[in-house]
Protein backbone atom coordinates (compact mmCIF):
# COMPACT_ATOMS: atom_id res chain seq x y z
CA UNK A 1 0.00 0.00 0.00
CA UNK A 2 2.77 2.27 1.00
CA UNK A 3 4.41 1.77 -1.59
CA UNK A 4 1.69 2.71 -4.09
CA UNK A 5 1.51 5.86 -2.37
CA UNK A 6 5.15 6.41 -3.03
CA UNK A 7 4.61 5.42 -6.97
CA UNK A 8 1.84 7.45 -7.56
CA UNK A 9 3.57 10.66 -6.01
CA UNK A 10 6.38 9.87 -7.98
CA UNK A 11 5.31 9.55 -11.26
CA UNK A 12 2.58 12.24 -10.82
CA UNK A 13 5.73 14.64 -10.87
CA UNK A 14 7.49 12.69 -13.33
CA UNK A 15 4.87 13.12 -15.61
CA UNK A 16 3.94 16.80 -15.11
CA UNK A 17 7.01 17.70 -15.66
CA UNK A 18 7.70 15.83 -18.36
CA UNK A 19 5.11 17.93 -19.65
CA UNK A 20 6.44 20.87 -18.30
CA UNK A 21 9.19 19.95 -20.93
CA UNK A 22 6.62 19.54 -23.79
CA UNK A 23 4.75 23.37 -23.03
CA UNK A 24 7.91 25.33 -21.60
CA UNK A 25 9.04 27.64 -24.19
CA UNK A 26 12.53 28.55 -22.67
CA UNK A 27 15.05 25.64 -23.25
CA UNK A 28 16.60 26.22 -19.76
CA UNK A 29 13.22 25.96 -18.17
CA UNK A 30 12.60 22.67 -19.93
CA UNK A 31 15.89 21.42 -18.97
CA UNK A 32 15.59 22.10 -15.38
CA UNK A 33 11.69 20.22 -15.65
CA UNK A 34 13.89 17.28 -17.29
CA UNK A 35 15.94 17.00 -13.96
CA UNK A 36 13.07 17.19 -12.29
CA UNK A 37 11.59 14.55 -14.01
CA UNK A 38 15.40 12.50 -14.12
CA UNK A 39 15.18 12.72 -10.32
CA UNK A 40 12.10 11.53 -10.10
CA UNK A 41 12.10 8.52 -11.52
CA UNK A 42 15.72 7.73 -9.83
CA UNK A 43 13.14 7.39 -6.67
CA UNK A 44 10.93 4.77 -8.82
CA UNK A 45 14.08 2.83 -9.40
CA UNK A 46 14.94 2.65 -5.65
CA UNK A 47 11.85 2.40 -4.80
CA UNK A 48 10.99 -1.05 -7.04
CA UNK A 49 14.29 -2.10 -5.73
CA UNK A 50 17.70 -1.18 -7.95
CA UNK A 51 19.33 1.55 -5.65
CA UNK A 52 22.04 1.16 -7.41
CA UNK A 53 20.47 1.87 -10.95
CA UNK A 54 18.87 5.36 -9.63
CA UNK A 55 21.90 6.48 -7.93
CA UNK A 56 23.76 6.17 -11.43
CA UNK A 57 20.45 7.74 -13.07
CA UNK A 58 21.18 10.79 -10.59
CA UNK A 59 24.88 11.27 -10.96
CA UNK A 60 24.53 10.34 -15.00
CA UNK A 61 21.56 11.61 -16.25
CA UNK A 62 20.43 14.35 -13.99
CA UNK A 63 23.86 15.43 -12.85
CA UNK A 64 26.30 14.62 -15.65
CA UNK A 65 24.28 14.78 -19.14
CA UNK A 66 21.78 17.52 -17.97
CA UNK A 67 25.02 19.58 -17.16
CA UNK A 68 26.13 19.37 -20.53
CA UNK A 69 22.48 20.41 -22.01
CA UNK A 70 22.48 23.49 -19.85
CA UNK A 71 26.08 24.51 -20.41
CA UNK A 72 25.33 23.91 -23.95
CA UNK A 73 21.65 26.16 -23.60
CA UNK A 74 23.70 28.99 -22.03
CA UNK A 75 26.35 29.49 -24.44
CA UNK A 76 24.64 28.71 -27.36
CA UNK A 77 21.49 31.39 -25.91
CA UNK A 78 19.56 28.80 -26.90
CA UNK A 79 15.93 31.21 -26.51
CA UNK A 80 16.55 33.06 -28.91
CA UNK A 81 14.17 31.61 -31.33
CA UNK A 82 11.98 31.30 -28.68
CA UNK A 83 9.42 33.94 -30.15
CA UNK A 84 8.31 31.70 -33.63
CA UNK A 85 5.55 28.91 -32.90
CA UNK A 86 6.68 26.34 -30.71
CA UNK A 87 4.37 24.16 -32.78
CA UNK A 88 3.37 24.31 -36.73
CA UNK A 89 0.40 22.43 -38.82
CA UNK A 90 2.80 19.18 -39.15
CA UNK A 91 2.14 19.07 -34.93
CA UNK A 92 -1.37 18.23 -35.49
CA UNK A 93 -1.03 15.42 -37.22
CA UNK A 94 2.19 14.04 -35.63
CA UNK A 95 0.61 14.47 -31.61
CA UNK A 96 -2.75 12.47 -32.58
CA UNK A 97 -0.33 9.50 -34.31
CA UNK A 98 1.90 9.08 -31.45
CA UNK A 99 -1.48 9.19 -28.53
CA UNK A 100 -3.34 6.63 -30.90
CA UNK A 101 0.11 4.52 -31.08
CA UNK A 102 0.49 5.19 -27.57
CA UNK A 103 -3.05 3.78 -27.19
CA UNK A 104 -2.79 0.67 -28.96
CA UNK A 105 0.18 -0.27 -27.10
CA UNK A 106 -1.16 0.58 -23.78
CA UNK A 107 -4.22 -1.24 -24.58
CA UNK A 108 -2.14 -4.43 -25.64
CA UNK A 109 -0.17 -3.86 -22.30
CA UNK A 110 -3.31 -4.18 -20.27
CA UNK A 111 -3.85 -7.14 -21.46
CA UNK A 112 -0.66 -9.13 -20.95
CA UNK A 113 -0.33 -11.03 -17.78
CA UNK A 114 2.84 -9.67 -15.80
CA UNK A 115 3.00 -9.72 -12.30
CA UNK A 116 6.01 -8.81 -10.18
CA UNK A 117 8.18 -11.75 -9.20
CA UNK A 118 8.73 -12.38 -5.11
CA UNK A 119 12.08 -13.53 -5.60
CA UNK A 120 13.65 -11.03 -7.57
CA UNK A 121 17.12 -10.04 -6.31
CA UNK A 122 17.44 -6.18 -5.02
CA UNK A 123 19.94 -4.58 -7.17
CA UNK A 124 22.32 -3.47 -4.59
CA UNK A 125 25.68 -2.28 -4.91
CA UNK A 126 27.33 -5.67 -4.69
CA UNK A 127 25.52 -7.54 -6.71
CA UNK A 128 25.51 -5.27 -9.19
CA UNK A 129 28.91 -4.50 -9.10
CA UNK A 130 29.22 -8.51 -8.54
CA UNK A 131 27.93 -9.64 -11.66
CA UNK A 132 29.76 -6.67 -13.75
CA UNK A 133 33.00 -7.68 -13.28
CA UNK A 134 32.22 -11.30 -12.94
CA UNK A 135 35.54 -12.00 -14.58
CA UNK A 136 34.93 -15.97 -14.56
CA UNK A 137 35.01 -17.92 -17.47
CA UNK A 138 31.31 -19.52 -17.13
CA UNK A 139 29.78 -15.88 -16.30
CA UNK A 140 28.04 -13.64 -18.45
CA UNK A 141 30.46 -11.37 -19.26
CA UNK A 142 29.26 -8.26 -18.63
CA UNK A 143 33.11 -6.76 -18.27
CA UNK A 144 34.08 -6.85 -21.33
CA UNK A 145 30.78 -4.95 -22.54
CA UNK A 146 31.63 -2.70 -19.89
CA UNK A 147 35.77 -2.51 -21.31
CA UNK A 148 34.13 -1.67 -24.98
CA UNK A 149 31.51 1.06 -23.77
CA UNK A 150 35.13 2.51 -22.18
CA UNK A 151 36.08 3.15 -25.86
CA UNK A 152 33.13 4.08 -26.70
CA UNK A 153 32.71 7.63 -24.32
CA UNK A 154 36.31 7.78 -25.23
CA UNK A 155 35.78 8.09 -29.14
CA UNK A 156 32.91 9.92 -28.13
CA UNK A 157 34.35 12.63 -26.24
CA UNK A 158 37.67 13.01 -28.86
CA UNK A 159 34.44 12.91 -31.96
CA UNK A 160 32.71 16.13 -29.59
CA UNK A 161 36.21 17.96 -29.56
CA UNK A 162 37.13 17.28 -33.11
CA UNK A 163 33.62 18.79 -33.53
CA UNK A 164 33.02 21.36 -31.51
CA UNK A 165 36.69 23.21 -32.36
CA UNK A 166 36.65 25.76 -35.32
CA UNK A 167 40.41 24.34 -37.01
CA UNK A 168 42.62 22.32 -34.84
CA UNK A 169 45.81 23.72 -34.18
CA UNK A 170 45.45 26.67 -36.71
CA UNK A 171 46.58 30.29 -36.78
CA UNK A 172 43.00 31.35 -37.00
CA UNK A 173 40.75 29.39 -34.62
CA UNK A 174 43.14 30.59 -32.13
CA UNK A 175 42.64 34.42 -32.85
CA UNK A 176 39.14 33.84 -32.62
CA UNK A 177 38.97 31.54 -29.89
CA UNK A 178 38.58 34.87 -26.88
CA UNK A 179 35.44 35.90 -29.12
CA UNK A 180 33.22 32.65 -28.38
CA UNK B 1 -4.13 -2.03 -3.68
CA UNK B 2 -0.51 -3.14 -3.89
CA UNK B 3 1.94 -1.92 -6.69
CA UNK B 4 1.28 -3.76 -9.97
CA UNK B 5 4.37 -4.59 -12.73
CA UNK B 6 1.85 -3.12 -14.51
CA UNK B 7 1.55 0.36 -13.17
CA UNK B 8 5.03 0.47 -13.97
CA UNK B 9 4.87 0.08 -17.74
CA UNK B 10 1.91 2.34 -18.04
CA UNK B 11 4.06 5.08 -16.84
CA UNK B 12 7.25 4.12 -19.29
CA UNK B 13 4.63 4.12 -22.48
CA UNK B 14 3.09 7.69 -20.98
CA UNK B 15 6.99 9.17 -20.80
CA UNK B 16 8.15 7.59 -23.78
CA UNK B 17 5.10 9.25 -25.91
CA UNK B 18 5.46 12.50 -23.93
CA UNK B 19 9.02 12.21 -25.43
CA UNK B 20 8.53 11.25 -29.01
CA UNK B 21 6.06 14.01 -28.51
CA UNK B 22 8.67 16.95 -27.75
CA UNK B 23 10.94 15.11 -30.00
CA UNK B 24 8.51 15.09 -33.07
CA UNK B 25 7.06 18.54 -32.59
CA UNK B 26 9.12 20.89 -31.10
CA UNK B 27 10.96 23.39 -33.38
CA UNK B 28 14.32 24.44 -30.89
CA UNK B 29 16.99 21.73 -31.75
CA UNK B 30 17.42 21.57 -28.08
CA UNK B 31 13.87 20.27 -27.20
CA UNK B 32 14.73 17.60 -29.45
CA UNK B 33 17.53 16.37 -27.64
CA UNK B 34 15.44 16.70 -24.70
CA UNK B 35 13.01 14.53 -25.69
CA UNK B 36 15.36 11.98 -27.30
CA UNK B 37 16.59 11.84 -23.47
CA UNK B 38 12.62 11.54 -22.23
CA UNK B 39 12.12 8.54 -24.05
CA UNK B 40 15.55 6.71 -22.97
CA UNK B 41 14.28 7.45 -19.86
CA UNK B 42 11.54 5.77 -20.11
CA UNK B 43 12.86 3.08 -21.61
CA UNK B 44 15.52 2.59 -18.96
CA UNK B 45 12.04 2.21 -16.92
CA UNK B 46 10.38 -0.21 -18.72
CA UNK B 47 13.53 -2.38 -18.51
CA UNK B 48 13.76 -2.20 -15.14
CA UNK B 49 10.08 -3.10 -14.24
CA UNK B 50 10.38 -6.09 -16.66
CA UNK B 51 13.67 -7.15 -14.85
CA UNK B 52 11.13 -7.20 -11.77
CA UNK B 53 9.01 -9.75 -13.06
CA UNK B 54 11.73 -12.22 -13.65
CA UNK B 55 12.40 -14.75 -10.99
CA UNK B 56 15.80 -14.32 -9.36
CA UNK B 57 19.16 -14.90 -11.49
CA UNK B 58 17.22 -13.92 -14.73
CA UNK B 59 16.56 -10.36 -12.88
CA UNK B 60 19.87 -9.19 -12.46
CA UNK B 61 20.56 -8.91 -15.84
CA UNK B 62 17.49 -6.29 -16.68
CA UNK B 63 19.76 -4.46 -14.00
CA UNK B 64 22.22 -4.37 -15.98
CA UNK B 65 21.53 -3.57 -19.10
CA UNK B 66 19.99 -0.29 -18.30
CA UNK B 67 23.58 0.81 -16.92
CA UNK B 68 24.88 0.80 -20.33
CA UNK B 69 21.98 2.11 -21.80
CA UNK B 70 22.57 5.10 -19.66
CA UNK B 71 26.31 5.37 -20.55
CA UNK B 72 25.43 5.01 -24.22
CA UNK B 73 22.95 7.93 -23.68
CA UNK B 74 25.86 9.91 -22.35
CA UNK B 75 27.79 8.91 -25.40
CA UNK B 76 25.08 9.84 -27.57
CA UNK B 77 24.30 13.50 -25.63
CA UNK B 78 27.95 14.29 -26.07
CA UNK B 79 28.34 13.69 -29.67
CA UNK B 80 24.96 15.49 -30.51
CA UNK B 81 25.33 18.66 -28.56
CA UNK B 82 28.67 18.78 -30.12
CA UNK B 83 26.92 18.61 -33.65
CA UNK B 84 24.15 21.59 -32.51
CA UNK B 85 27.33 23.56 -31.72
CA UNK B 86 28.51 23.02 -35.03
CA UNK B 87 25.46 23.22 -37.20
CA UNK B 88 24.92 26.40 -34.98
CA UNK B 89 28.11 28.19 -36.40
CA UNK B 90 26.79 27.89 -40.06
CA UNK B 91 23.28 28.55 -39.14
CA UNK B 92 22.87 31.38 -36.53
CA UNK B 93 19.39 30.07 -35.49
CA UNK B 94 18.41 27.09 -32.71
CA UNK B 95 15.80 26.30 -35.22
CA UNK B 96 15.94 22.76 -36.43
CA UNK B 97 13.62 23.89 -39.34
CA UNK B 98 16.28 25.92 -40.43
CA UNK B 99 18.05 23.09 -40.93
CA UNK B 100 16.69 21.08 -43.52
CA UNK B 101 19.40 22.27 -45.97
CA UNK B 102 22.33 19.43 -45.74
CA UNK B 103 25.08 21.65 -47.78
CA UNK B 104 27.74 22.67 -45.80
Amino acid sequence: MLALIYFIVLAIIAVGSAVCVLLSRHPLYGALSLVVSMVSLAGIYGLLGSPFLGVVQIMVYAGAIMMLLTFVIMVLNGARDSHTPMFDKVSLFVIPAVLVLAGLVGFALVRSPIAFDAATIRGSVAITSKTLFDVAQTGPGYFVLFEVLGVLLLSAMGAAVLLAKKRLGSVDSEKTEGKH
Amino acid sequence: MELQAMYVQILALVIFAIGLIVAVSRRNVFFVLMGVELALNAVNLSFVGFAKTLPAEASIVGQVVPLFSIAVAAAEACVGLAMVILIFRNRESVDADTYSNMKG
